[in-house]
């Protein structure tokens, strides 16, 4: 056995050491925050991989973010090096794109079909559908779009759509036909582009999955399957690991916290662990020690929770391991404001005192991006450096826009949809641009790539010394030599990002993150894949040193902060408006507040919670969660 | 097997490549394939190498198999009805590459359309997917100089190193070592001489401490002593022992054979997996052996375990390879061709049920999966005909009645195992050289092998010179095996029998191998009068006979009618076809003139395809 496997089995506790021990068997571990449920996941995965070290399956884990891919991958790598490539640490999408791309001929889809991650490429796809085929009978609507992800997340094929709309959501016949007809042609557009969207990949895993051959190989292939996160699991992907384990596989082994379900507006639910301990038979572990809080803010949290009713009660309360924290500098504090303005500016004062060090610990937590505007825009007044934790589906830069437009033109050198935005982002950032009708029109007569023709056209206009260049760069990058740390690095160089403050910048770090995520899956990666890989995953840039991390509740999931200020606690903010005046018998006030266990339980030594007396100039009472924590006479 | 610059080594190489990697070998500009002098081999298609591994029947690869090659392992219908098999297919392509101004091999696993997997973790696949299928290569010339050294050879080297020596005879041997050495050094004065002489050198390059220098006769380690392992050989009991470089050149490179084997005896599955299947491949294993080895060799190789792709042009070699598993290589018409001669043929079809009553009524001679239909032997016309009445209402007539039609077309240079087998025992075991024959002349029995010989000699038109086999078919088998084997192997052929009874069923037995009218005409010839001898009769040849009759002792011959002459000649055929042969020989005229047959057949052979 390795030295660090066995230090970190020697540091667990005897509950968390029961479940990395395990059997067979399905079990859920309800694991607390703070409680190590990383730990418990990785290890696991170590030690079942060090005690088969001469067979060849692998495990199998699911979880939710590439930043949880990255964390988890890199511990297994850490306890058992050499031992590594045996654990597939995917996301959900990610293992969907995987199994389409090697197994998807079997049901008409390319291994090297795109994704389409972005709602912006989605809806211009749409557009084009709607123009061509409707013209001026029905007004351009490309919020169908909705309609056509909720379908496509209920199995229902185009050809269905019309019946189910009109059998379950009431819908009258015309308008159902007018969105099955919708649908269909999306679906063969996309199609036509060989490309998937992110429901797609779960749609047509499904799908595929139907084939008892393939379940069994993925059973063989993957011995045991680990699920992280799974409140967070909606009811697609729930039906696609049921469908997958059939009825004889047992080796699953899923960790949860029904406490920290906040995805329930993406079809996640606190009863789906219900639903897996009956489905499975699971045996149950609970891991109740948080080693993260301090014991008032444990406390609190517990008391929290007791409020949410549909609750299991068989939960035990978390336990706080921290020894007793300094009472002179107590782990909770409680701001109140005049207004909004107020909070802002004192919330910021407050970071401007700490030293840069301790600022890099911090982070300012709120409902929605809404509250973090202002903060942020302080904050960039004051030059303390801050990252915004939020996915963000494309880069911001035209510059880097338009490399990876050019990535994909070079990939699929006959789009014409991703021509014209090539063009647009290039003459965003030169105020050069070419017509890309004629760029299409002469493609098609001299029989050449757009991109070469793009190339050409681009040239002969009057460019500067530098973006001469930089068109250079860009006809040596090919597809068959494509390597992201060579051609395109020396293109991103070329264009002079640390000339730019802000956007660009911030999409270069990204960017070498993403490369360097990717990049560990496997050296040599071919350019298709590659681009697979880019749309799966976030454009936030790598947080910079020093930065105060800022972040709704639904943007920090699993992280941890020394100092956490957790803004506007306040009715109708946190809880939000919409579920205190939709109450659906207390649902939507739970999820809410599930929220809030989630935001405090992020410090690991000092939270502090703000509210304002006024927001937009309308008065707002305290929350009620402050008053359920037994905060609230502290703060008045 | 092939003649030389057929390509057999681009097969080996291209194996080597797939399997083996850029470490195995490499393609460059001039293997790439040129249509026309002016073709540049940079604006060409590059090489395309598939290498396509598949389960024989369901439930074949095992837990292991599987999931070392989960990433890139595929499933095809095959087997039973819903059943399906695993494959895992490997493409290279060697194209030009602007920026090294090379060609460079990309490697990439296929989807069951055949189109790229795109990467993955490409460099884990493929050591995965190698790790079952270990390539080993042998060239023909086997040097044991490199084969046998501890520092380079990939066999000797590493089972030298996998040796256990128990610590405890190690140090022993050691302390054993240091006291030899130190004697042996005391042993000449000189020794001490060239020490100091050396240690000026330590004198030169160390700088702040001072170095020192000795000599070492003895091993110093347990490494130096084991790789100093050496082979001796003793031929015969009275001569002294040798080592194996001290042997002569055929031993060396057999031994380089069986090093190989030992390898894969002990080291292979400790080396990769339980499973793994050694490919071994063999270059010209007949150098420097003489043609009794060389028979021999190919039992010992053929029981390596493993998969053996062996380039030979020794007709010893191929004695006793069993004629299915011989791949027959030809450079025709600027092409590279393969032929063999399979068991069966299958075709691909759309996966429907109606020809499942079919292929169970037809007694063996058709299977079928999803997917594809099986003939083992030759489709009759009335198989056929069923198939072609049973297309499904659905499915592409045109199309499928392309495909049975190619595949009865196939399927009727089908040769069954017993015929195999029975030119395998008469005529592959004493004339293997056949096989490596651009053209075939066959002819009935000994004297007509003899007296085509001498025309053909006469003619200016040596046999061997432009690679034509005379094959007597009676002492080898029958006429019509010949003819079918040589139409399996596209080797273009010629006949000539004799004008009677058994002639006549010679050409009605190769007539009903399949081979239209039309051809059998065009290819087939009887002597014009009878059989041969009453052909030269007929030609006047009758007083050189008499002659030829007399010299070899026959009284009276000259005295004999024609009806005792061809009485005699028929008794003594091989010395009188000897005689005439020499005659011919001396007399061209007579081989332009007389026996016409031969004559016309030899002249037709010289631009026969």
């Amino acid at each position: 056995m390795t030295d660090k496997l066995n230090i970190s089995l020697q540091e667990l506790t005897d509950i968390q050491r029961k479940a990395v021990d395990w059997n067979d068997e399905p079990l859920l571990v309800l694991a607390g925050p703070g409680s190590g449920k990383t730990r418990v996941l990785t290890t696991r995965i170590a030690r079942i991989l060090e005690q088969s070290p001469k067979k060849n399956f692998r495990i199998l884990a699911l979880t939710f973010t590439n930043r949880a891919v990255h964390e988890m991958k890199t511990r297994v790598a850490n306890l058992v090096p050499g031992l590594e490539e045996r654990a597939a640490i995917f996301t959900f999408h990610g293992f969907c794109t995987k199994i389409l791309r090697q197994h998807g001929a079997h049901i008409g889809i390319k291994s090297n079909f795109e994704i389409y991650s972005r709602k912006a490429d989605r809806e211009a796809l749409l557009e084009d559908v709607l123009k061509k085929e409707f013209k001026n009978m029905w007004p351009i609507d490309i919020n169908l779009l909705k309609y056509i992800d909720s379908l496509k997340t209920k199995l229902i094929k185009p050809e269905e759509a019309s019946i189910f709309l009109q059998e379950n959501a009431g819908m009258d016949r015309q308008k159902s036909e007018h969105i099955g007809l919708v649908y269909q042609l999306y679906e063969e557009e996309m199609n036509k582009s060989n490309a998937l969207d992110f429901n797609s990949l779960l749609y047509y895993t499904r799908q595929l999955m139907r084939r008892t051959e393939l379940r069994g190989l993925y059973k063989t292939i993957y011995r045991y399957w680990c699920i992280d996160e799974f409140q967070d699991t909606n009811g697609t992907q729930y039906e696609l690991l049921k469908q997958m384990a059939g009825n004889d596989f047992r080796r699953l082994f899923v960790v949860a916290d029904d406490d920290q379900t906040i995805y329930e507006w993406n079809g996640a639910h606190v009863r789906r662990i219900k639903c897996l301990v009956n489905d499975f038979g699971c045996e149950v572990i609970q891991l109740t020690d948080n080693f993260r809080c301090p014991r008032s803010i444990v406390d609190a949290a517990n008391r929290l929770m007791v409020y949410n009713v549909r609750r299991d009660k068989s939960k035990h309360p978390a336990r706080a391991t921290k020894v007793k924290s300094d009472d002179n500098n107590p782990a909770i504090q409680c701001l109140v404001h005049n207004c909004d303005e107020e909070e802002v500016s004192e919330i910021v004062n407050c970071l401007a005192n700490l030293n840069p060090y301790e600022r890099g610990k911090t982070a300012v937590l709120a409902r929605t991006n809404a509250l973090l505007g202002p903060i942020r825009k302080k904050l960039e007044e004051k030059k303390i450096p801050n990252s915004l934790m939020t996915r963000k589906d494309d880069f911001s830069s035209p510059q880097m826009r338009w490399i990876v437009a050019c990535l994909k033109q070079i990939n699929r050198p006959q789009n014409k949809r991703n021509l014209v935005k090539l063009n647009e982002t290039f003459r965003s950032f030169t105020e050069v641009s070419v017509e890309t009708e004629d760029i299409i029109m002469h493609a098609e007569t001299e029989l050449k790539d757009l991109l070469t023709v793009w190339i050409e056209s681009i040239l002969k206009d009057s460019l500067s010394c530098e973006t001469k260049k930089v068109v250079d760069l860009l006809r040596k990058l090919n597809r068959d030599s494509f390597n992201p740390s060579r051609e395109v690095k020396e293109l991103i160089e070329c264009l002079k990002p640390s000339e730019f403050k802000g956007d660009f910048k911030e999409d270069v770090s990204a960017w070498n993150r993403i490369v360097g995520e990717i990049q560990s899956a496997g050296k040599g990666v071919s350019l298709e894949r590659f681009l697979q890989g880019m749309e799966l995953r976030s454009k936030e840039p790598t947080p910079r040193q020093n930065s105060v991390s800022l972040g709704t509740i639904h943007s920090i999931k699993g992280m941890e902060f020394k100092r956490v200020y957790f803004i506007g606690l306040a009715q109708e903010i946190c809880p939000s408006w919409h579920s205190v005046k939709n109450p659906n018998g207390g649902a939507t006030i739970e999820e809410e507040r599930r929220g809030c266990f989630v935001a405090i339980t992020r410090a690991s030594e000092q939270l502090v919670l703000s509210r304002a007396k006024k927001y937009n100039n309308w008065p707002k009472d305290p929350s009620q969660f402050l008053g359920e924590m037994g905060l609230y006479l502290a703060s008045s | 097997m092939g003649p030389n610059n057929a390509g057999k080594t681009a097969i080996l190489d291209a194996l080597r490549i797939a399997l083996g990697g850029r470490g195995g070998a490499v393609f460059n500009e001039y293997d790439i394939h040129l249509h026309n002098e002016n073709d540049n081999p940079k604006d060409s298609e590059g090489v395309c190498i598939e290498i396509i591994s598949k389960e024989k029947m369901p439930g074949e690869w095992s837990e292991e198999i599987i999931g070392t090659l989960g990433d890139t392992i595929q499933q095809i219908p095959g087997g039973e009805r819903g059943s399906f098999l695993y494959s895992v297919n490997l493409r290279v392509q060697y194209n030009w590459n602007e920026n090294s101004e090379s060609f460079e091999p990309s490697w990439d696993f296929l989807d069951i359309n055949n189109e790229s997997l795109s990467g993955g973790n490409l460099r884990s696949n493929l050591e995965n997917y190698r790790s079952f299928l270990p390539i080993f290569y042998l060239e023909a010339l086997r040097d044991v100089r490199n084969e046998f050294s501890s520092r380079s050879s990939k066999f000797w080297k590493r089972l030298l190193k996998d040796m256990n020596i128990p610590p405890d005879l190690e140090s022993e041997a050691m302390k054993i070592f240091g006291a030899l050495n130190n004697k042996l050094l005391a042993a000449d004065d000189r020794f001490g001489d060239i020490v100091n002489t050396l240690d000026n050198t330590i004198k030169v390059t160390t700088r702040d401490t001072d170095g020192s220098l000795d000599l070492r006769i003895a091993p110093m380690n347990t490494w130096d002593l084991i790789s100093r392992t050496e082979i001796l050989l003793q031929n015969e009991s009275e001569v002294p022992w040798l080592p194996l470089r001290r042997q002569g050149q055929g031993i060396q490179s057999l031994s380089v054979i069986f090093l190989f084997q030992a390898f894969v005896n002990h080291l292979l599955r400790e080396l990769y997996h339980e499973e793994s299947v050694p490919v071994l491949a063999l270059e010209e294993p007949e150098t420097h052996l003489h043609p009794h080895a060389i028979r021999t060799l190919f039992h010992h190789v053929n029981s390596l375990r493993g998969l053996k792709v062996i380039a030979t042009h020794s007709a010893y070699f191929i004695q006793h390879v069993p004629l299915r598993d011989i791949r027959l290589i030809r450079f025709i018409d600027g092409e590279t061709k393969i032929h063999s001669l399979p068991p069966n043929y299958t075709v691909e079809i759309p996966e429907f049920g109606e020809f499942d009553s079919i292929v169970e009524n037809s007694d063996g001679l058709l299977s079928n999966t999803p997917g594809t239909l099986t003939v083992h032997g030759n489709l009759d016309d009335q198989t056929y005909r069923k198939l072609q009445k049973n297309i499904g209402i659905d499915q592409d007539r045109t199309d499928l009645e392309t495909k049975l039609g190619e595949l009865k077309e196939k399927s009727s240079k089908h040769i069954k195992d017993e015929e195999l087998y029975k030119l395998e025992t008469m005529a592959q075991r004493t004339r293997g050289e056949i096989f490596f024959a651009n053209r075939w002349l066959l002819v009935e029995g000994q004297s007509d092998y003899i007296i085509a010989h001498a025309i053909s000699y006469a003619l200016n038109y040596d046999f061997d010179r432009y690679g034509v086999t005379v094959i007597d078919c009676k002492n080898n088998g029958n006429p019509a095996t010949f003819a079918a084997l040589a139409r399996a192997l596209e080797i273009p052929w010629l006949a000539v029998f004799d004008n009677d009874e058994a002639g006549k069923k010679y050409i009605q037995a190769i007539e009903n191998r399949g081979i239209p009218n039309e051809e059998v005409n065009n290819r087939c010839c009887l002597h014009n009068s009878g059989d041969l001898e009453q052909q030269l009769v007929h030609d006047g040849l009758g007083l050189e006979l008499r002659n030829i009759l007399n010299n070899l002792g026959i009284t009276n011959a000259t005295n004999f009618d024609d009806e005792g002459l061809l009485d005699c000649l028929a008794k003594k055929k091989m010395d009188y076809a000897r005689e005439l042969a020499t005659h011919i020989k001396d007399n061209p005229q007579i081989a332009r003139e007389k026996i016409t047959a031969f004559k016309t057949a030899i002249e037709k052979l010289q631009d026969l395809s």
